[in-house]
């Protein structure tokens, strides 16, 4: 792994540099807090604390993604025949000023999306800077999920902030490595063990935050999924799909062909539990026909089913459902909830 | 509502008006205005309907998202509803949803209610007349109309 | 300014324990400053957790047909209705949720003797957007509500804000913060009056066409299609939405931009003499979409073309289910005007279907 010290001010030509074949996009200051955005020449990602108010989903994981086109017209001898679309004619993105927990989100995503040719060509297609979080904000528990505000996961580089107003770079990818700013000098060893100092520090912090997965993982499933607090959690909720849609790793989906004046395509669009639509069967019968069931399926996915196929948690503790829920219900709460439950009924 | 779409030539624009007429009165008053042979622009895609009272503002607004340029909504003159009263709901419905859609930009024009008898043929084609050339006046219809983007494919 | 919080948990607590209710529908505190979530309190010890602050921004009539449900007595699908009435609930209501409550109502979806009206006359609920563009987006750990103004502090950030300048659009032009329907007023009656209601919609109708249609698109620009303006909202209760139609499908599900306008205009069009104005459309979209000032716009027109405003009485007949035989025929002249413009009938008596 190498390290660079990078002069902030060669940030804005370096992002520029990249953006000559790539599309650049960043967190950029808006009246009401950081919003992703395509960044021209020169601008530099906005630094103000905690992650932008998009999903970095919206990426790799499009809202709608065309699967493949097809034609419609009588007279075309290849009406109906699916054609996929042409994946390398995706463009380059280079992704700035990515919060750690965004860039774990792209590899809890890539779990169930392994096979998947369309996340795959976006992925390779695009390259992750992230930038350590310096301070959180009172909605992020990333370490509750086994993140870091100064992890690496998922990402190519990742910038510190530094003595004397320069950047450090870690180069952590290949992929990062072509990437890596011309002007920026190999760091020096006191820069090594400075960074490795703090992380040693971030790391200790962890050990006071509440791991909720080794609980979680040992209580009885059925027990859990009876436990008596669902109807509570649930009550207020409007079964929107808020927190979903802005979940970084929210990844259901639906599948629908479009079909217009003779041309169709077929597209993959971002569903969520929340609507009822979701499990409902042809025959109209629907598994999961009560709110409660349906808030309870989120939560269960998230922090049981999910885990027990893949092992993470199905969330990064970036904060956004709590802070974008209409009725206040907090998913660190429902986290509380649960564990009280693994402790009395496990 | 893209089957009723259909069937322009390809090259000059032609307005396209998509035409709700109730079954009692305006459908009677356009089949008049046919056998009595009289001639109006064939821009009309007509759809049969019970009464003006059924036409949702869903109707209208998928008719414009397939691409007319135009909506017609025409039933029995008022009083003369086999329903009794449909027209007169319809009224209030189309009056809202009219100043909505002009609201958010959809020129006026595009969407127009009419009373239509099945004894006014002549009337029929006049109105038929009227409502192309203002919506040709207009030009096409881009504001609400869907349209898929070109993916090339492999 | 009286201490709302208490009297609203003084009357839960009292009613609960009287058992004259069987659950009080109101406000806890929501996990972060400027939230708040509701909540429906079936204790007396309970009650304590009800609160109300300016951050009370969902209209609780969204829930009040589920907790009116949960709170009867368990029957199967086929079982009849219990004998004698059925339990009550309390819930509390400012002048546009009580107005959305006799909507409600009106359309057979409540019944007003099994609720306990708890009427609290409105100052305005704060928009915490406002709040946040104010402090330039950034973070609020903490926020103290006085009489006139907000206390707001976080990390580098103290300051105090007008408390008005931060209300919502909804509540800066109500004209009836009243409740108009309620069993017990928790504090002095309120009068509005010399508002200009209509001026952002009127500010709206008098741009061109084509840009109308710029300010339409910019505005929804942003919609996830996540639907919480619809989930929030007391009046969409269809069993199924014309979202959700398939045959036809009216509206595509993905974001399409012609499919999200068609969203946006039918949503706020099946609201069309039903809307009360409560703002929790707007409150609750996490884009911060201005979803008012179509609703607002159909609710000038409704009083322009029909001389009626929804919810002020129970007895009278929805708009778009009436109708008068000289009901204005506007849309038969051809050509512009009319349409968005201001001329139009004056408001007339309203006849019953």
């Amino acid at each position: 792994m190498k390290l660079l010290r990078l002069p902030r001010q060669a940030l804005a030509d370096w992002l520029a540099a990249l953006g000559r074949d790539a599309e650049v996009f960043g967190p950029k200051a808006t009246a009401e807090g950081p919003a992703l955005a395509s960044l021209a020449p020169g601008e530099t990602p906005d630094e103000a604390p905690g992650p932008p108010k998009a999903p970095l989903k919206t990426f790799f994981f499009p809202q709608p993604e065309t699967l493949a086109v097809f034609s419609t017209r009588r007279d075309d001898p290849e009406a109906h025949v699916l054609r996929p679309p042409r994946l390398e004619a995706g463009r380059r993105v280079v992704l700035a000023g990515v919060r750690p927990c965004d860039a774990r989100s792209v590899v809890l995503n890539a779990l169930p999306f392994a096979g998947d040719p369309y996340f795959q060509a976006r992925c390779g297609a695009t390259v992750l800077i992230g930038a350590a979080c310096a301070e959180t904000c009172g909605t992020c528990f990333c370490r509750w999920t086994g993140g870091d505000p100064l992890g690496t996961e998922g990402l190519d580089l990742l910038l510190h902030p530094a003595d004397g107003g320069d950047l450090l770079v870690e180069v952590l990818t290949a992929k990062g490595e072509g990437a890596a700013p011309e002007a920026g000098r190999p760091a020096a060893a006191a820069d090594a063990e400075g960074l490795a100092a703090r992380r040693e520090a971030s790391r200790r912090a962890a050990g006071r935050a509440p791991d909720p997965r080794p609980p979680l993982a040992a209580v009885d499933l059925l027990a859990l999924h009876g436990a008596p607090f669902w109807g509570r959690v649930a009550e207020p909720c409007l079964n929107c799909g808020a927190c979903t849609f802005l979940c970084p790793t929210c990844y259901c989906f639906d599948i629908q062909d479009e079909t217009l004046r003779g041309r169709g395509r077929r597209i993959r669009y971002w569903d969520s539990c929340m609507f009822p639509l979701f499990t409902r069967h042809a025959s109209g019968h629907n598994p999961r026909g009560a709110k409660f069931q349906r808030v309870r399926n989120r939560f269960l996915h998230k922090f049981r089913y999910f885990p027990d196929r893949y092992g993470p948690f199905s969330c990064v503790g970036c904060g956004r459902c709590i802070r974008e829920c209409p009725v206040g219900i907090d998913v660190r709460e429902v986290l509380r909830e649960m564990l009280a439950f693994a402790g009395r009924g496990a | 509502m893209e089957a009723v779409m259909t069937g322009t030539a390809p090259g000059q624009w032609e307005p396209r008006i998509v035409a709700f007429l109730c079954n009692w009165c305006s459908y009677a008053g356009a089949d008049l205005a046919g056998v009595s042979r009289l001639a109006y622009p064939p821009s009309l895609r007509i759809v049969r309907v019970p009464c003006s009272g059924r036409v949702s503002a869903e109707m209208i607004l998928d008719a414009l998202k397939a691409g007319a340029d135009g909506v017609l909504v025409s039933g029995c003159h008022p009083g003369d509803c086999h329903y009794l009263q449909g027209n007169l709901v319809a009224r209030r419905r189309l009056s809202l949803l009219k100043r909505l859609l002009e609201f958010v930009g959809v020129e006026p024009g595009r969407v127009r209610l009419a009373w239509i008898s099945a004894s006014e043929g002549e009337q029929f084609a006049a109105l038929a007349r009227e409502v192309t050339e203002g919506v040709r006046a207009l030009g096409p219809a881009r504001r609400l109309a869907k349209t898929l983007p070109e993916v090339r494919h492999a | 300014m009286p201490d709302l919080a208490g009297q609203i948990r003084a009357a839960a607590r009292e009613l609960l324990a009287a058992g004259e209710v069987a659950a009080v529908l109101g406000f806890a505190p929501g996990p972060l400053p400027m939230t708040t979530r509701p909540f429906a309190a079936r204790t007396p010890a309970e009650a304590d957790r009800l609160t109300w602050n300016g951050f009370c921004v969902m209209n609780p009539a969204n829930l009040l047909p589920e907790i009116l449900a949960a709170v009867e007595p368990p029957r199967g699908p086929k079982d009849p209705p219990p004998e004698g009435p059925l339990p009550k609930v309390a819930v509390v209501a400012t002048g546009c949720w009580s107005r959305n409550i006799v909507v409600q109502i009106q359309e057979g979806r409540v019944r007003r003797e099994r609720l306990v009206i708890l009427g609290i006359p409105s100052r305005g609920m704060i928009d915490r957007r406002k709040v946040l563009r104010r402090v330039g987006g950034r973070e609020i750990r903490r926020v103290e509500e006085g009489a006139h103004e907000l206390r707001v502090e976080g990390p580098g950030l103290h300051e105090t804000i007008p408390r008005w300048e931060v209300v919502r659009d909804n509540c800066r032009t109500c004209v009836h913060p009243t409740p108009v329907v309620y069993d017990r007023l928790l504090a002095e009656p309120v009068e509005r009056t010399g508002v200009d209601r209509y001026a952002q919609v009127a500010e709206i109708e008098a741009m061109t066409p084509e840009d109308r249609w710029a300010w339409f698109r910019r505005e929804i620009a942003p919609c996830l299609r996540c639907y919480a303006c619809r989930n929030v909202c007391p009046l969409c209760y269809c069993p199924t939405c014309f979202v959700d139609d398939s045959r036809p499908q009216w509206v595509g599900k993905s974001l399409d931009p012609a499919d999200t306008a068609l969203f946006h205009l039918l949503r706020a069009y099946h609201c069309a003499g039903r809307c009360t104005d409560c703002g929790a459309c707007e409150s609750a979209c996490p884009m911060g979409i201005r979803l008012r000032l179509l609703t607002k716009k159909l609710e000038k027109d409704v009083l322009e073309l029909f001389g009626t405003e929804a919810g002020l009485d129970p007895g009278a007949p929805l708009p778009l289910a009436a109708f008068r035989p000289d009901d204005p025929d506007e849309f038969l002249t051809a050509g512009p005007g009319g349409g968005a413009g201001p001329e139009g009938p004056p408001p007339r008596e309203e006849e019953p279907a």
